[in-house]
């Protein structure tokens, strides 16, 4: 097998963990128009409450996800009381401004406790080898765990009474309080759970690099990329699309420099935007 | 569509305790920022009957019905639902308790199915039980709508949309349907074909409000009639007078 393959592969494996940051983004804007800057400060905090329940309990860190996640929707229902409740349905401004706002205060907290310095979770999963080439466990096991959370929020939202109850709100709001669904609660919810993906893509994180409170901005630039690539409010195209983003960081990395992988993505971000202005899965026309 | 046996709604459930009045609008005042739209109108929707509201363009009509359903806000006045006060409760908390508008322009979940469109209307706690009785009488009375149950509600024909914006509000158990504009934009034959529906809903016991455009066919179906001009009513009545009543048959019949 060749390098480049390799290295294409574990970008895949990589990339669906961006893709699941770029669902969280990519779900609240579709049903709220709000552009959520809090995303890259959630990230991190899911890195940090990986880091903190690991070190607690030193359990499996995938089985830690699921309290990562629990804490994710409580905080995402505070943080949408804080900053999101009085801004929906106004200029988009305001809502970048009170969740850019936020996203300050818990990088603000976040250095103050735990400083700029990096962290890691140190728990490794043994690898798959093939011939010369080792495909690291936590990858495997990152990537695996994204696309099962994923399966889950789409049986969520297409198969029970709350999630199509999301699904009506994102489409018509008027017309979902026309049928008796508070959309406030409504959301409230879908809120919850963008927070809860942007932490549960930071906790997976946490399993393959070493973070900082800041690293968090990183991950949200790439959903951004992620999010426009897939066309905006499209929560599973942004699935696909990061693990495109990822196959393309792994298709170039053996090539060049690491720091010029950033200038490869927001070239593209701004291709995508010049010619498919509604995403690459958007439809041509209104 | 046969439109034989059609959802009887809530009908005996919309009996009301105390006025004899399912729904009562008294002297109920609103508008849009600085504009005041109605000026304290006074509309009773008794059990069991269909009532029209008439008039121009621009007269109020949808203004009123959005203002019943809390989608704006009333300035002034009371709304009565079976003798409760729900004037101050927003639209959902009005929906769940069986106050069903079936909006100008349909107001569908354009990326939903068909079906799933049919199922958001049974979500209040109200409607969820009776989601298999509603789903299939709306079938029986549209069967284009379970022909396509499966289709996004986006790409149906305009007929097709208001049918499902009929059904959708049928599975709601509504205690009072208040529809607005039923015909607007329908070929003739589908407009009398959704007429000829309401009509066998009203035999079933359903209370209805109706707000049309198309005065001759509201006239003939309804039993009571408030005619809106610039934000008040100046004349009501039974249907049959309020059609040879001079004004009307001049202003809004043209004859």
């Amino acid at each position: 097998m060749s390098g480049i393959l390799a290295s294409m592969i574990d970008g895949l494996l990589i990339g669906s963990v961006y893709g699941l940051a770029a669902m969280g983004l990519s779900l609240i804007w579709g049903v709220m128009d709000v552009i959520n800057l809090t995303h890259g400060s959630m990230i991190a905090l899911g890195m940090f409450g990986m880091y903190l329940l690991f070190a607690a309990i030193a359990g499996n860190p995938y089985v830690l996800l699921i309290p990562v996640i629990a804490a994710g929707l409580l905080l995402g229902i505070l943080v949408y009381w804080l900053s999101v409740n009085w801004v929906v349905g106004r200029s988009q401004l305001m809502s970048l401004l009170s969740t850019f706002a936020v996203n300050m205060m818990v990088i603000g907290i976040g250095t103050a406790i735990w400083s700029t310095s990096p962290y890691n979770v140190d728990f490794s999963l043994s690898g798959i080898t093939v011939g010369a080439y080792t495909f690291t466990g936590n990858h495997i096991a990152a990537a695996i765990s994204a696309l099962l959370i994923a399966l889950l929020l789409e049986a969520f939202l297409y198969h029970t009474r709350a999630g199509k109850a999301i699904r009506a709100v994102a489409d018509n709001r008027d017309a979902a309080e026309l049928m008796g669904i508070s959309s406030t609660r409504v959301l409230m919810v879908a809120f919850a759970i963008g927070i809860a993906l942007a932490a549960a893509s930071g906790a997976l994180v946490s399993t393959l690099f070493p973070f900082t409170i800041l690293s968090g901005a990183g991950y949200q630039l790439k959903s951004f990329v992620v999010t426009v690539l897939a066309g905006l409010g499209k929560p599973f195209g942004a699935l696909v699309a990061g693990v495109l983003l990822g196959l393309l960081e792994g298709a170039v990395s053996p090539f060049i420099a690491v720091s010029w992988i950033p200038l490869i993505e927001f070239g593209l971000f701004v291709i995508v935007l010049i010619f498919f202005p509604r995403g690459i899965f958007g439809k041509a026309t209104a | 569509m046969s439109g034989t046996e059609i959802a009887a709604g809530a009908s005996l459930a919309g009996k009301s305790k105390s006025s004899g009045a399912t729904l009562e609008l008294s002297s109920l005042e609103s508008g849009y920022g600085e504009v005041q739209v109605l000026w304290g109108i006074s509309i009773t929707a008794r059990p069991g009957q269909l009532t029209t509201i008439i008039g121009a363009n621009g007269a109020g009509k949808t203004t009123a019905l959005r203002t019943t359903m809390g989608i704006v806000r009333p300035w002034g006045g009371r709304i009565l639902l079976n003798g409760e006060d729900v004037t101050k409760l927003p639209p959902h908390a009005k929906a769940t308790r069986g106050l069903v508008l079936v909006p100008e322009g349909r107001q569908l979940f354009p990326d939903m199915s068909v079906l799933e469109n049919l199922e958001m209307g049974a979500y209040s706690r109200r409607a969820r039980p009776h989601h298999k009785q509603n789903l299939d009488r709306v079938y029986q009375a549209f069967p284009r709508l379970k022909e396509r149950q499966k289709q996004k509600a986006s790409t149906l024909s305009g007929g097709e949309q208001q049918m499902l914006a009929m059904g959708r509000g049928l599975m709601q158990e509504p205690v009072i349907l208040m529809i607005d504009e039923l015909s607007l934009g329908l070929a003739p034959v589908l407009a009398q074909q959704l007429f000829l529906t309401l009509k066998t809903l009203k035999q079933q016991g359903l209370t209805i409000i109706l707000v049309e455009q198309n005065v001759h066919l509201a006239l003939a179906v309804s039993d009571y009639t408030y005619v809106l001009a610039e934000g008040r009513i100046p004349i009501e009545g039974p249907s049959q007078e309020v059609e040879k009543n001079d004004e009307v048959r001049r202003a809004y019949l043209g004859l």
